[in-house]
């Protein structure tokens, strides 16, 4: 009882604190701090620590050996010259540009029929969310080519129909293609994040609009669009980001070479290869940062845009 | 316990109403709570730190010995430890193995970091990077007895750095055939002292013909510099020159990648994206050991592992050359393998005499027989002799037959060679996907591997 009597009078109080409640205050912040410290001591060494490094490492020329060397500006001067650098762009882009898209399509269509009131729908989202969880390990990428290979399941059922498929994870043409697929398979979380915007629509809408006359169509495109944009928004930077960054497919697809020709060198691939296979973090380093700075503009871009077509219910 | 309006967090004690026992225990609060989050502190780190202990619990002198290979050579490497182990109770050695395409990204990663392993094994591609950087340890300084070594393997481990290396075997680049293949087909394994590069083809060629489909003659060249090197050497280049240069021009390698387009034409060799896929199977899984190929392109010491993968007995060839004369092949000795020790390493004695074991202790060459290529020690290979198994005998023989045959010995990789394997491959698959000309390939690749090793 005394606690509540306590916290009763003190709420009421009114006034400044006096000095020695102050102190008290002080010193109680002090004890979370020093709470907070295993956790500031990651912060600090395990990610601001790095970050800071390998902004330094990207102005030095370091082959992981020796000390850094102070470059000014090189390294970042040399990616404008680096034609295998273009490609990396060039093969980043395109994933992300046509990944992106062709995922949350997929993913909204599936959250769409699954919205329905599908009898056994938990089921349905766990099988359908199931390749997200997998998507990006590795046992799936050694899977998936098996699948795509010469010899592997789809040049199989194309040989039942008289087609004599390509090796498509080995042919330059169709390799990055194939890791997109990957890309796009694992639609599962945006659709679990659709499906949850969807449940959020007030059916009233749809029950005026039904009233009204409006089709389907009519009320996908004047009511589902719309009430579902922040949550499209939202998928959108998210999968950008992510997309942006993607690794581990291409690495265990491409057996680590980004290979053929190149065909599957991401940025982050050949960030790495840099890095690790030619002993030029320094030159590494400065290619994550000017990674940071394409998401950056990316992320950007995506919320001034997001004025034009983002609609917030409020 | 109460919930405090101004967020403190409280202790047991704090409940209490009087003001005296306050402050005790908010000291005492202080107190534990240093306690708690030092211990956390303690605790993350450590974890980060793992792996700076040298020495374990019971005074003994732990090293780590990390190499590249399979499942037969950890198996080979880990007895030999233990043996050298009975003879050192107070040195311990802690394996660290894995795939060759891992190996060398760890490596780097663990000498960057100040954690480089003790005993590293080396390879001839990276010793020069290492040595000039100062991340291996001068051998010659410590005991280790190099006087029964072949001179040849001796001198490939030494640079301006001194002895950073000593030969862990002697190799040489080999074609291996599978008769099992060549009987399937109808065809009758090749005379290897007179064949010229036609002959290769057309042999190939016939067998792929008579096989059944997806099987072909022989594997395709052009993933590795080792059949390169070979060409060049036999139209008197080399891949690098003495003085640290790449030993080549672009119309050199031109006819290498011509040679190899018209093969996958002609079906001796498989085709593009069967070689692309054929690059990434591990030795187990390559076309030779599962009956793919009838020949391929493998170094003289992987033999028995093949024929293990196999299950069955393969053939050693010579390279076929120019002219169809077994001395023109312009075939050399390799040091498989090196042994070299981190120039960090806190141990350096105890690692210098288990390099020493490994080198010249008879036990070790009974145990590690023929794995790592031909022992270059002649007084252990000579008492291990009897010992080798059926496969191992194989090597040893070939590397012994072509002993006459020899070209000069190839100037050793300048730094930055790491990345020329790599090239090669890259544009081996331009050129026979059609992305590419043999001479535009050639153009190229020669400007990377320049710039590669910096010359």
């Amino acid at each position: 009882m005394s606690a509540i009597g306590e916290l009763s009078t003190m709420t009421r109080r009114k006034g400044p604190l006096s000095k020695e409640e102050k102190k008290a205050n002080g010193r109680d912040n002090k004890a979370a701090y020093v709470f907070l410290l295993p956790w500031l001591i990651g912060l600090v060494a395990i990610t601001v620590g790095p970050m800071l490094m390998s902004l330094y490492l990207s102005f030095t020329d370091y082959n992981l050996l020796q000390p850094p060397e102070w470059v000014g500006l090189d390294n970042f001067v040399r990616m404008f010259g680096d034609a295998r650098l273009h490609n990396s762009l060039r093969v980043t882009f395109t994933y992300v540009l046509v990944g992106v898209p062709l995922q949350l399509g997929v993913a909204l269509l599936i959250a769409l029929v699954l919205d329905k009131g599908l009898r056994g729908l938990p089921f349905y989202r766990s099988i359908f969310y199931l390749p997200s969880l997998l998507g990006g390990s590795v046992a799936v990428a050694i899977l998936w080519k098996q699948i795509f290979g010469t010899t592997g399941l789809v040049n199989q059922v194309l040989a039942m129909v008289g087609i004599e498929g390509p090796g498509w994870i080995s042919d330059p043409n169709t390799a990055l293609g194939s890791i997109i697929l990957l890309h796009v398979w694992t639609f599962g979380s945006p659709m679990i994040i659709f499906l949850a915007g969807l449940r959020q629509i007030p059916v009233m809408y749809y029950e005026a609009a039904k009233v009204d006359g409006a089709t389907t169509l009519q009320q996908f495109w004047r009511i589902t669009l719309p009430m579902l944009s922040p949550i499209i928004f939202f998928n959108l930077v998210l999968q950008i980001i992510g997309s942006f960054q993607s690794f581990t497919q291409a690495f265990i697809v491409s057996g680590g070479n980004g290979g053929p020709s190149d065909s599957t060198m991401f940025f982050t691939l050949y960030l790495y290869q840099k890095g690790f296979g030619q002993f030029d973090m320094g030159y590494a380093s400065a290619m994550a940062w000017f990674l940071l700075v394409i998401i950056g503009v990316f992320t950007a871009i995506n919320f001034i845009a997001s004025k034009y077509w983002v609609f917030y219910d409020d | 316990m109460p919930v405090n309006p101004k967020g403190e967090a409280v202790a047991p004690a704090a409940t209490s109403k009087t003001h005296a026992s306050a402050p005790k225990a908010k000291r005492r609060l202080r107190a534990s709570a240093l306690v708690a989050a030092t211990a956390a502190a303690v605790l993350a780190l450590t974890a980060c730190g793992g792996g700076a202990e040298q020495k374990s619990a019971d005074g003994k002198v732990e090293l780590r010995f990390s190499w590249w290979g399979g499942d037969k050579r950890a198996q080979l490497t880990q007895e030999a430890i233990a043996a050298f182990e009975a003879e050192n109770p107070n040195i311990k050695i802690k394996p660290e193995y894995g795939d060759w395409s891992g190996y060398w990204d760890k490596l780097a990663t663990q000498v960057a970091a100040n954690d480089a392993p003790d005993i590293i094994q080396m390879d001839e591609k990276y010793i020069t990077e290492y040595s000039t950087r100062g991340a291996l340890l001068d051998l010659s300084k410590y005991d280790i007895d190099t006087s029964k070594l072949d001179e040849a393997a001796l001198n490939a481990g030494k640079g301006e750095d001194g002895l950073t290396g000593i030969a862990a075997g002697i190799n040489a680049a080999t074609i291996l055939a599978n008769p099992a293949v060549f009987q399937a087909a109808g065809v009758p394994l090749p005379d290897d002292k007179t064949w010229t590069w036609e002959d290769f083809e057309r042999i190939a060629a016939e067998v792929t013909a008579k096989s059944p489909k997806g099987t072909y003659g022989a594997a395709a060249y052009g993933t590795d510099e080792a059949s390169l090197g070979v060409w060049l050497r036999q139209n008197g280049k080399s891949l690098y020159t003495k003085d640290g240069k790449l030993g080549f021009e672009p119309a050199d390698i031109k006819g290498y990648w011509e040679f190899l387009k018209q093969m996958s034409d002609n079906k001796a060799v498989p085709t593009a994206s069967e070689i692309v896929e054929a690059e990434a199977a591990p030795l187990d899984q390559s076309g030779l050991a599962t009956g793919k190929n009838g020949m391929a392109f493998w170094w003289s010491n992987q033999l028995p592992a093949l024929e293990k993968a196999a299950g069955g007995e393969l053939q050693i060839l010579r390279f076929p050359s120019k002219t169809g004369k077994a001395e023109d092949a312009g075939l050399w000795y390799k040091a498989s393998q090196f042994w070299s020790a981190s120039s960090r390493t806190k141990h350096p004695e105890e690692t210098a005499k288990f390099i020493d074991f490994l080198t010249n202790n008879v036990k070790a060459g009974e145990i590690l027989l023929a794995d790592r290529g031909v022992y270059p020690n002649s007084d252990v290979r000579e008492a291990i002799a009897p010992k080798l198994a059926k496969a191992d005998v194989k090597v040893v023989d070939f590397i012994g037959a072509i002993k006459e045959e020899l070209g000069e010995a190839p100037a050793a990789p300048p730094k930055g060679a790491g990345a020329i394997q790599e090239i090669i491959k890259r544009y081996t698959s331009e050129v026979m996907f059609n992305r590419l000309s043999a001479e535009e390939a050639g153009k190229k690749a020669v400007d990377e591997m320049k710039s590669a090793i910096g010359a």
